[in-house]
């Protein structure tokens, strides 16, 4: 099993350490020093100012400032206020928040405690993607190490700060990775986005101020508040600082995880990091984010991986997990996978994301097995623009932004299905 | 409150409310400002998933739902801006894909909001190749609802009406994405006392109710607006009429008295309009004690022959009068009237006691029996106590409640009268006792008010015209007065005129009479 990334940065560079996913070894590494200083010696206030100033953005998909999140917290609430982590993972190509648990478990414990004294949460939830059993046994293992120590509980590190960690397990839907999703299912309902407003900072998990970050998010906080922000600002680009774990999966020589600045080009992590097409093969097209971002073709790939760059090409960085095609593979098969994918795991709400999904999916099986028309080609890119943009969640825009990204960089993979009225890849089986 | 702009008018909102709440509030929403809308319901939670009433407002990039759009000062809506326009026929294209479209066979058409918003605001031709969900037809939901799980579009309306506000919560959504569907669970059918209002809600064919379902194509109906005479709470319906029948009541919307819904039994009783058990001709019983059938002019000569010998006699004294609370304002003020110039002093209301419960059904069983307590008549109780102890020798009784049980009075009781006149809808154990029996129009044929148990008086109006000769409870009384040479009583009645009559003559009626107070009622003057 992964231990380690191949490159490592501040977030993993001690997970080679069996040691380090317990008490004893994280704190020999400086381990709760920075929540040790943030509950002593730092105002709420100013944990916030600095992780702001820090420029960190979310890790889970979004990228959104984390520090102005924890700041739409009311200051002052009558009633308990909470954190949740998001450890559901569950974007496809996505695998960095798995090895932040098992390894650096601690580290997240870290985290949470420096976020719950700047939001003034009372409890944290921890929802973990119900397929990471042994993530969540550590984290578990990790939450008794640090009750017992006086680091979670009625006064955290003798302060009179309390706070405590509850380990929830997911039951293996997509959907519950979205924040308003994952808090219905935390709460024992269906696994279904709520309508905004009310935003979570205001009626969250059980109808309390909640705030939601990412297992990185949280991860990289410890290090803000040890090092300052100046120092956080040294790594990725100007707008999108830090370091963020690249998951590399498909046709690579070393598929696995990176931790690399944020700006990182995405040729120097498929080619050098990752070692490039095995097999004498050419790449073909790159998902740069996870499996609801448009992928790049080849010609694209001298790319910084910053949210910022990504955009110029109607894409965006999403979890980091990074997917390479050779050019043995069809992009119509692609996007019939993909379009199953987003049908199957829809919450079924709105109308554009229930109907919309399995709309698209059917079209595009229907030339994968070559019986597609040159008008299903803009008959897809118009349903998905009437996807995008119009819903609860940005699920129904996940769905739709790969098949414009495949139908913009790939159309004559369609086009070529339709004419000759087959799969030139070959025959696939339908989903 | 705020002020906002919808479409370049300015238009004053409450606060804190979403921008269709508020529409709804001042009586705009589609009635002035057109948001087409599926999942919102005006008297449910805001659901947010039909995406079809999204509007711009200038500020924010994204369209939004005008359901779940707090309203804010200075806000400018655009409701028919080109994008607006493209999402919706985006969320009608999409909402047709799976959509069986099966109009000709579907009972819905003609009042299905899914046919209307396509023709209004649908692209013209269907784009979609692919073969649309098989799911389960013809389901039967419970003992009132039939359901069509393909023609559903999953709005959750009825979800969230069991839920909300039946209190039972029999639908459930199943499944996810395109396999989503409404089921009920195994052993547990949509069944409560109100499940009928789903079919109401339901914006499409999916849900529709066993009594009404291929009875007739709804545009050939007639939505006569009148008052569901079940109970006093007197929900306010609308009747759908056609061929001079009633063929269902639909709840017609009114805050202050039932919202949007009914109960199913109310809902039910339009039967009683047409029932098999309507009186329909006068009965005088003869000397032998057979009684006969005659014309109204007889029947009313011989009542008024029998009364006149009564008082006559033993003096009016010995005369009573029991309302009813299923007649009207008008009809029952002429019963005070007529038992005034009498000089009969005993009169009360009998009215039927049922179940009741929160939400609507009041245990009153009668219409207006709060009309006829605001018209000086009390509880019947002490009449029939009198009855009873023999001090009552003729009675002018309206209506059947008087055999209600808590009254104590058996049809035995009765036949010892002297005199007993009846005027009556339905068939009754008092026909075996009458001396004269005289049969009555019901709420649905004639005009008048009623009012309910809130005090709040409402109109009926006639929607259909009895098959047989039969007048309103006024009219005969009015004649029986005449026959009698009373003063005051010349023989007509018109309700219109009676009603100003009361209204300027009782004070808790003041200002309030038949055209004042409109289709939606308005309430008994405070404190009179």
């Amino acid at each position: 099993m992964l231990k380690v990334p191949y490159v490592t940065s501040y977030l993993t560079e001690h997970f080679a350490d069996d040691a380090f996913a317990t008490l004893a070894g994280y704190e020999k590494r400086g381990g709760y020093e920075s929540a040790r200083k943030a509950l002593k010696e730092m105002a709420p206030a100013d944990v916030i100012e600095l992780v702001k100033s820090a420029g960190l953005q979310g890790r889970g998909g979004a990228g959104f400032s984390t520090g102005l999140k924890w700041s739409f917290m009311p200051a002052k609430s009558d009633v308990p206020k909470y954190l949740v982590c998001n450890a559901d993972e569950s974007e496809p190509g996505s695998f960095k928040d798995r090895i932040l648990l098992e390894r650096g478990p601690h580290q997240l414990l870290e985290g949470i405690l420096i976020a719950a004294w700047a939001t003034g949460a009372e409890k944290t939830f921890v929802y973990v993607r119900g397929e990471y059993a042994e993530p969540a046994r550590r984290l578990e293992r990790a939450i008794e190490e640090a009750r017992a120590e006086g680091y979670l509980g009625s006064r955290v590190m003798g302060t009179r700060f309390a706070h405590d960690v509850v380990v929830q397990r997911g039951a293996g839907a997509y959907i519950c990775g979205e924040e308003t999703g994952l808090l219905e299912s935390l709460e024992g309902r269906k696994g279904q986005p709520r309508k905004k407003p009310p935003f979570p900072a205001q009626y969250g998990a059980f109808g309390r101020p909640t705030t939601v970050n990412n297992v990185e998010t949280f991860s990289h906080v410890p290090h803000i508040v040890r090092e300052g922000a100046a120092w956080f600002r040294g790594f990725g680009t100007e707008k999108s600082p830090g370091t963020t774990i690249f998951g590399v999966s498909g046709h690579v020589v070393r598929p696995g995880l990176y931790e690399l600045p944020l700006g990182t080009r995405l040729d120097e992590i498929v080619f050098q990091h990752a070692g490039g097409v095995p097999g004498g093969r050419k790449v073909k097209g790159v998902i740069p984010g996870g499996m609801s971002m448009p992928i790049l073709p080849a010609g694209q790939l001298d790319v910084r991986m910053a949210n910022e760059f990504l955009r110029e090409r109607k894409t965006m960085l999403g979890t980091g997990g990074i997917m390479v095609m050779d050019d043995s593979v069809c992009m119509v098969r692609v996007a019939e996978v993909i379009t199953y994918f987003f049908r199957d795991e829809s919450c079924g709400q709105c109308t554009q994301c229930r109907e919309g999904t399995g709309w698209l999916h059917k079209i595009v099986s229907r030339i994968e097995r070559g019986a597609g028309e040159k008008e299903d080609l803009d008959v897809l890119l118009d349903v998905a623009g009437k996807m995008e943009g119009q819903t609860i969640c940005a699920f129904a825009d996940a769905a739709a932004w790969p098949v414009q990204g495949l139908l913009r960089h790939f159309r004559s993979d369609f086009e070529q299905h339709v004419a000759e009225r087959r799969c030139p890849f070959g025959e696939s089986f339908e989903l | 409150m705020p002020r906002i702009t919808v479409d370049g008018n300015p238009i004053e909102v409450p606060e804190g409310r979403t921008l269709l709440q508020a529409l709804d509030d001042v009586g705009l929403l589609m009635n002035g400002v057109t948001i087409p809308h599926y999942c919102w319901h005006p008297k449910l939670s805001i659901d947010g998933s039909c995406r079809l009433c999204q509007v711009e407002i200038e500020g924010q990039p994204k369209l939004q739902i005008a359901c779940n759009t707090p309203v804010a000062e200075g806000m400018v809506v655009h409701t028919d801006s080109e994008r607006v326009k493209a999402a919706r026929e985006g969320v009608m294209e999409l909402l047709l894909v799976n959509h069986p479209l099966d109009c000709p066979i579907c009972d819905q058409a003609g009042e299905c909001k899914l046919q209307d918003y396509a023709y209004e605001f649908g692209i013209v031709q269907s784009r979609t190749r692919e073969p649309r969900r098989a799911l389960k037809k013809n389901v039967d939901l419970g003992p009132t609802i039939v359901f069509d799980q393909e023609r559903c579009i999953l709005c959750r309306r009825c979800v969230r009406f069991c839920e909300e506000v039946s209190k039972t919560g029999e639908l459930k959504v199943l499944g996810r994405g395109d396999r989503s569907v409404i089921e009920t669970l195994p052993g547990v059918p949509l069944d409560n006392d109100y499940s009928m209002n789903v079919a109401d809600i339901c914006p499409v064919g999916a849900l529709t109710t066993k009594d009404f379902r291929f009875k007739i194509r709804v545009w050939f109906l007639e939505d006569v607006p009148g008052v569901c005479t079940g109970c006093a709470n007197g929900c306010n319906v609308d009747l759908g009429v056609a061929n001079n029948r009633v063929y269902r009541y639909v709840p017609r919307r009114n805050d202050a008295v039932n919202q949007t819904w009914i109960c199913d039994a109310g809902r039910m009783s339009y039967k009683r309009i047409g029932a098999p058990d309507r009186l329909q001709v006068p009965l005088v019983r003869g000397e032998l004690g057979v009684p006969e059938r005659v014309t109204t002019e007889r029947a009313v000569e011989a009542a008024a022959a029998r009364l006149r010998r009564l008082v006559e006699g033993k003096g009016a004294g010995v005369v009573a009068g029991i309302a009813s609370g299923h007649a009207t304002n008008e009809d029952l003020f002429v019963l005070r009237r007529l038992l005034a110039a009498l000089g009969s002093e005993t009169a009360g209301v009998a009215t039927a006691l049922g179940p009741e419960d929160a939400l609507l059904v009041k245990a009153e069983k009668a219409a207006n029996g709060a009309g006829a307590r605001a018209l000086g008549f009390g509880d019947a109780a002490a009449v029939a106590e009198r009855i009873r102890g023999g001090g009552v020798e003729g009675l002018i009784v309206l209506g059947h409640d008087l055999l209600d049980p808590r009254y104590q009075i058996a049809p035995e009781d009765l036949a010892r009268l002297d005199t007993l006149i009846a005027i009556d809808t339905h068939h009754s154990e008092l026909e075996r006792v009458a001396h004269v029996l005289l049969p009555a129009r019901v709420a649905a044929e004639k005009w008048g008010t009623l009012t309910n148990g809130a005090g709040r008086v409402q109109r009926v109006r006639p929607a259909v015209e009895p098959r047989f000769e039969v007048h309103a409870e006024g009219a005969l009384l009015a004649r029986l007065g005449a026959a009698l040479g009373l003063p005051g009583f010349d023989g007509r009645f018109d309700a219109r005129e009676v009603s100003k009559a009361l209204s300027s003559s009782v004070p808790a009626f003041a200002g309030i009479d038949l055209d004042s107070v409109g289709d939606d009622g308005r309430p008994l003057a405070a404190g009179a």
